[in-house]
This record gives structure tokens, sequence and C-alpha cells, in this order.
């Protein structure tokens, strides 16, 4: 039977058949292994992505075969007020979202590290938003976010006076942003708590006994010891949040909140490449844009972990 | 490894290849409108969100066309309301396209263009003097020869008021707004008594609304937008007026047809414009409402109401022409619109049958009021909405106008940004 560990030692003369038989297999064997998954990339990974690059560059509309137009789409997106909106909410979702995400998951998850009866359901109830559909969960708190929702209500009960969360184009960003966060809390808890698991507890122990309080273990002891979760952390949420799609546009609605002022970058893929008038071209540039960028937060991200490394 | 190599090349090749071979096909041109020949075999009949409450008389009337032409077969398939422009778009592009299609006439125009709507005045011209003259000319599409849907359902509705919020403001129930200056006037009372906790709209003005004000909407030859003339921008100004004392719900701003419904119904908004449909859903969902419920026509400058038209357009690449037309027609005639319109509260498109006595006898209940206002007014309804007005085009009326109210821009401006914006678009779209 022919190993393929024969290959790369020097074959005997009585091997040499063998071997030359394993070489002929060898070069087809891992593709056929690869192939279901190299489908499955290519069938909708690889060509959509190429697709988009190619469309991206023509004035294709959904039923309109296009022609290439260069750099045509790119030129009119600098100039098109409704793209450095979106980029702005985008980016501003970033700023808002990740260190959210990257800090509080990490307490919540020290929290309910610990062995006590009852952790669990803690535990699982963290969680619950995160199985919960984003559709569902945003339109809970758009009805408690309301004008005569229940926060609003409560507002009145203690004498204040009704605040426009959804109404404000300030007020309805940052009011996805908090749903983004309470929704995202718990799966990042989860990455955290793994990560926690790794920490010895010696350490704890011996900075204890060297007088350090609560929070200088949590500085000098968790924090370097989960540092690359934290960067996984900041690396997943930033591209997470600069694709944001389903929050603000359950809360600012189709338009994108008033005269549009809270589109997202992704929103505005969907409001100008669908339907029956669809710019496909110019929601293709978009994309490659959002592609660009998400590299881009992604590489930052990773050097800002190596500098710290350094 | 040269194979690897060849395979890696292979696959790069086609992967930058086949989405360039994409870019060459595309619906340009449909296929003969000849629809002439024997109605027999196999055809998709695709409706839009009909099934959950109309699956029997669908069912029957397909059975019945069946029965009546032998040898043909007619597959049911129902989309779901949201997103149905998104999988028309699908179909369209894949070449799937169902034979029959529910459609609105927005959704026609695109599809007409691109080749994929039969057109019916050649294809079944002779059934035009059986609808109602602006109801076949609602899928005519500026810029091409043709009529694209045979015309559906109709439906139209009044102004719904809530009695009770305008007899706290001091208004008389009995007497409600006729024009709109009357609506302006009592939702800025309304506003004032209430310290601006009680708005009488929920919704920005839209295109119909601009319309239904005696706005044009086009120039005659349908190639460019003309919303942004003295009477729009005047318009505008007094919505401008009711948002800043709150007149306009302030959430008017983000607000969809649902919401602003829904606003309605728990008593934050005085007024709302409805169907005859609506007045189920508030005897259901809201009894309180409902005992409190005024109706009054639905306010227009122009002498015509504004009416919704659903239409059955036949797929131009459709190779079953002749069963098609065949039961685009069917479902459309008067005989099967009528009985349909007896399950819901919808009108028929057909001349002749908003004359029958379900659509002109009173029995004193507010259905059948509501009901036969609603088919007198039909008769010479129109159907506001331009056919080239696209969602794209929607939003950008939308957000300027959003602008004007919050007092970033005049409405003048306003007015003028969304027509050079609309304009641009209508370009585009070729």
């Amino acid at each position: 039977m022919a190993s393929p560990t024969l290959t790369t030692g020097t074959p005997g003369p009585g091997k040499n058949r063998g071997a030359r038989r394993v070489r002929r297999q060898l070069p087809a064997s891992p593709w056929l292994f690869a192939a279901p998954g190299l489908l499955i990339t290519g069938a909708f990974i690889l060509y959509p992505f190429v697709s988009t690059l190619v469309n991206s560059f023509t004035d294709r509309r959904t039923l309109v075969p296009g022609e290439f137009v260069g750099l045509a789409n790119f030129r009119e997106l600098l100039h098109d007020d409704m793209f450095w909106i979106g980029l702005r909410n985008s980016s501003l979702y970033v700023l808002g979202v990740v260190p959210a995400l990257v800090l509080l998951p990490l307490l919540l998850a020290l929290l309910v590290q610990k062995n006590i009866p009852g952790i669990t359901f803690f535990r699982s109830a963290f969680y619950t938003p995160v199985v919960a559909s984003i559709v569902v969960v945003g339109l809970i708190w758009v009805w408690l976010l309301d004008e005569r929702g229940l926060v609003n209500s409560l507002l009145e009960m203690l004498g204040a006076s009704p605040v426009g969360f959804l109404s404000d184009q300030w007020l309805i960003l940052l009011s996805a942003m908090g749903v983004t966060v309470w929704k995202g809390l718990g799966y990042y808890m989860i990455i955290y708590l793994a990560a926690l698991a790794n920490v010895p507890r010696e350490l704890h122990e011996a900075a204890a006994v060297d007088g350090a309080g609560a929070v200088r273990r949590f500085l000098t002891v968790t924090v370097p010891a989960v540092r690359s979760t934290m960067v996984l952390v900041a690396a997943l949420s930033s591209v997470a949040a600069f694709k944001v799609f389903s929050e603000v546009y359950l809360m600012a609605g189709p338009s994108g909140g008033p005269a549009g002022e809270d589109t997202t970058l992704v929103m505005l893929v969907q409001r100008t490449g669908t339907g029956l008038t669809g710019r496909v071209g110019y929601a293709s540039a978009l994309s490659v844009v959002v592609f660009v960028v998400t590299v881009v937060l992604m590489l930052l991200v990773l050097r800002a972990d190596r500098k710290e490394e350094a | 490894m040269p194979t690897s190599r060849r395979t890696f090349a292979a696959a790069a090749v086609a992967a930058l290849v086949l989405p360039l071979s994409a870019c060459g096909s595309g619906g340009d041109g449909g296929g003969s409108a000849d629809a002439s020949g024997k109605v027999e075999g196999d055809i998709t009949f695709q409706t839009w969100n009909l099934r959950a409450n109309f699956k029997d008389y669908f069912e029957g009337l397909i059975a019945d066309f069946e029965k009546k032409y032998p040898g043909t077969h007619v597959k049911w398939v129902d989309q779901p309301g949201e997103g149905y422009a998104d999988k028309i778009s699908a179909d369209a592009a894949g070449g799937t396209l169902p034979d029959v299609v529910n459609v609105s006439p927005d959704l026609v125009a695109p599809l007409a263009k691109a080749g994929l709507a039969l057109d019916l005045d050649k294809a079944a011209g002779q059934y035009e003097k059986e609808y109602l003259e602006g109801a076949w000319a609602s899928h005519r599409i500026p810029g091409t020869d043709g009529t694209y849907a045979f015309p559906w359902y109709l439906n139209t509705g009044p102004l719904f008021y809530n009695k009770s919020l305008f007899e706290k403001a001091g208004l008389d129930p009995e007497q409600p707004p006729k024009t709109y200056d009357e609506v302006f006037d009592a939702a800025l009372k309304i506003a004032d008594k209430t310290g601006g906790e009680v708005a009488t709209l929920a919704n920005v003005p839209t295109i119909e609304d601009f319309g239904r004000y005696g706005v044009p909407l086009m120039n005659k030859e349908g190639t460019a937008f003309a919303f942004n003339d003295a009477k729009g921008v005047a318009l505008l100004t007094r919505y401008k007026e009711l948002y800043d004392a709150k007149a306009l719900d302030p959430q008017a701003l983000t607000a969809t047809p649902e919401s602003s419904g829904k606003k309605f119904l728990t008593g934050a908004v005085a007024m709302n414009p409805g169907s005859a449909l609506d007045l189920a859903n508030f005897k259901k969902q809201a009894p309180s409402l409902y005992k409190n419920i005024g109706i009054t026509d639905q306010i227009t400058s122009t002498g015509h109401v504004n009416m919704y038209v659903m239409g059955l357009m036949v797929n131009a690449q459709s190779g079953r022409k002749p069963a098609a037309v065949a039961f685009a027609h069917y479902v459309t005639d008067a005989a099967h619109q009528m009985s349909f319109a007896q399950q819901v509260a919808i009108f028929p498109s057909t001349a002749g049958s908003l004359d029958d006595p379900y659509f002109t006898k009173e029995d004193g209940t507010d259905e059948t009021r509501v009901r036969v206002a609603a088919a007198k007014s039909l008769k010479d309804a129109v159907n506001y909405t331009p056919v080239l007005f696209s969602e794209q085009m929607k939003t950008e009326l939308r957000n300027e106008v959003a602008k004007a109210l919050q007092g970033k821009q005049s409405p003048e401006e306003a007015l003028d940004n969304a027509v050079k914006a609309c304009d641009r678009l209508l370009q585009q779209q070729g």
C-alpha cells in the first residue's frame, strides 16, 4: 500500500514503481478532498467577490447589462453626499461600539466566571440576546424607545420630558449602538470566558499576596493575560460594526432616519443596488469601498497588537 | 506542480470571465407580442401576498380555468409582501420570471423597458374595452408604446379621523375638514389645544400628496419631473408650519405607512388616510377607537381621488403566451373581479362593475358607506404616482422634504434638489 511518506524518502531500487505511482496520485487526491470546500468557497465567496469587483467598473443596472465605465462610479461616490454620510455613520459606529464590546463583555465574563450556585442561569440569561433574532430584538427596542414607549413613559413618570430616541438623528444612531452592544455582550462574554479559564489562578493569588487590589489585579494580571483575545474581539466587532445594517435599518426606518442622516454604508449599498431599478454598478463600487475599509480596519487592529507586543 | 498551477489559472480565469460574461447578458429584447394560438400547456402564476387569506378562492379559480381550457396546468406561487420587488428583480435577471405576474404599475415600468412585459395593446388589445379607461391606462409607460399589464383590483379610501380628539380640541367632530386648508387649520388647532401632544398627520408628503394637491408631477412628455413649482412649494411650506407646531408628528420623518397607522390606532394622531380594508382592522384591534371613528372623503384639490392599481403582467418571454394571456384575462375579467371583490374590500377595474348594487346600495353600516363612497370616487380616480417614480426617487424626495421640515433648507431648495436628483435617476434608468 502506498503511503504519502514514501515520497519524502530516497527510493530504493525495488520501491521505484510504487513511489512513481504515489507521485502520480498525489496531486489529484488533495484536490479531491478539498473540492467540496473549494466549490462552495468559489461559488459563494470568490465568484460574488470577483463579480462585485467587475461590476464596480460598469454601469450595470438590475435589468440592463452594463458597459465598462472605468472609475466613473468611484468618482461619482466622491461627490455623493450620501456616501460621506454613510462613511461617517459607519465609522462613528465603530468608534462607539468597539470599545464597549471589548471592555464590557470582559467585565461581564469576570462576573459570571465564578462557580457559585445559579451562575449558569446568569450566563444563559446574558447569552439569550445573542440567539434572539436581530429583527425581533430591533422591533422590541423600537417599541421601548418610541415617543410613547416604555422608556419615555418612565421618564415622564419621573418628571422628565420625553426624549426623541427615534426622531433625532444622533439619538437614533446612539440607540442603535446600544442595541448592538446589548446584543453582542453575551457572544463576546463567552469568548472571554474561554480566555479567562486559561489564566493561572496563581498569578492572581501572587498579586493579591503582594497587596494588589481588584482593579490593580484586573489591569496587571487579567488584561495582559487576555490581551490577544481582546485584539480578536476588537477585530471581529470593528468589522461587524462597520458593516452594520439591521439595527440602524430597524430604528431609523428604510429611508435611514430624518433626511437619511442615519444611513450607513451597507444601507446605502442595499438602497442603491436593489429593486428593479437598482444601480448594481454603483452599489458594487460602494461594496468595494466597504471591503477596502474593512480590510484596513483589520490591519490597523493587528498592527496595533504587534506594536504592543514589541 | 504544473497541474495545480493550471488548475489555479483556470479557476482564476473562470472567476474573472464568468462575471464579465454576465455583463453581456440581460433582457434587452422581449419575445414576440403574438399571443395567438391554442391555449394549452403549463404556466406559472405569481401573486403578491394573497395565499394566506385567499387560498380557496385562487385554487377554485385555477381549477375552473383548467377545466375551461383542457390541456392547461397553472402552477400558483405566492410571494410575501416584504421584498416583492427584489424577488421579481432576481427572477427577471435570472430568466425565471413566471408567465403571469401580479404587479403594480411602478414594477411594470422597468420590466417593460427591459422587454420582459408583453405589450397587451398588441397581444390582447381586444380586451381593452372591458376595463375602466383609467385603469387600463395605468400600465402605460411614458417613452414606450403599449400597455403592459391587465388592470386587476383597485383600491382607494377615505380619510379616517378620531372624533374624540377633535372634540377635545374644540372642533366639531361632525364637521370634518374637506379641503387641504381646513385640514391644516384643524391640525394647528389640535396641536395648540393639546400642547403639541396630539399630532394630526403622521406622514411627510409623498409624491401622491403633491399630485392630489394639484401639483404637476412630470412634464407632458414624461421625460422630467416638475413638482418643484409654486404649488409644490406652497404645500411643503404648510407642512413645515405643521411640523414646527407639532401638528405633524415629530417621528413623521422616519415613519412608514405601517407605523403611522399604528399611531392612529393608539390615538397618538388624529387623522390617517386608509382604505375600506381598515375598518375591520379598527374594529378588531382598537374597539375604543372604532367607537369614535370619523370617516370623511379623501382630501384632494383636483377633484380626483388617488387610486392604487394592481395588475397582471404577462411575461414577454413566456413560451406559453396564449395560455398566459388567457389566464391573466380570465383572472381579471368582470365576473372574477366581482367575485374577488365580494371576498375582500377591493374594487374591480372592469367597466360597469362599479355600478353593481353591491357598490351602490348602502345598508346603514360603515362598511357599505365606505364601499359605496369609494366605488363612486373610483370611476374618475387617478393613480397619481408616476409609473417611472422608483423607490430610489421616493427616498430622494423624502430626504429633501425632511431637510426642509427640519429647516436645513427652504422648501424651494428642497424641491429643486429633489427634482434634480429624480431627473438624474430617471436618465440613468434609460
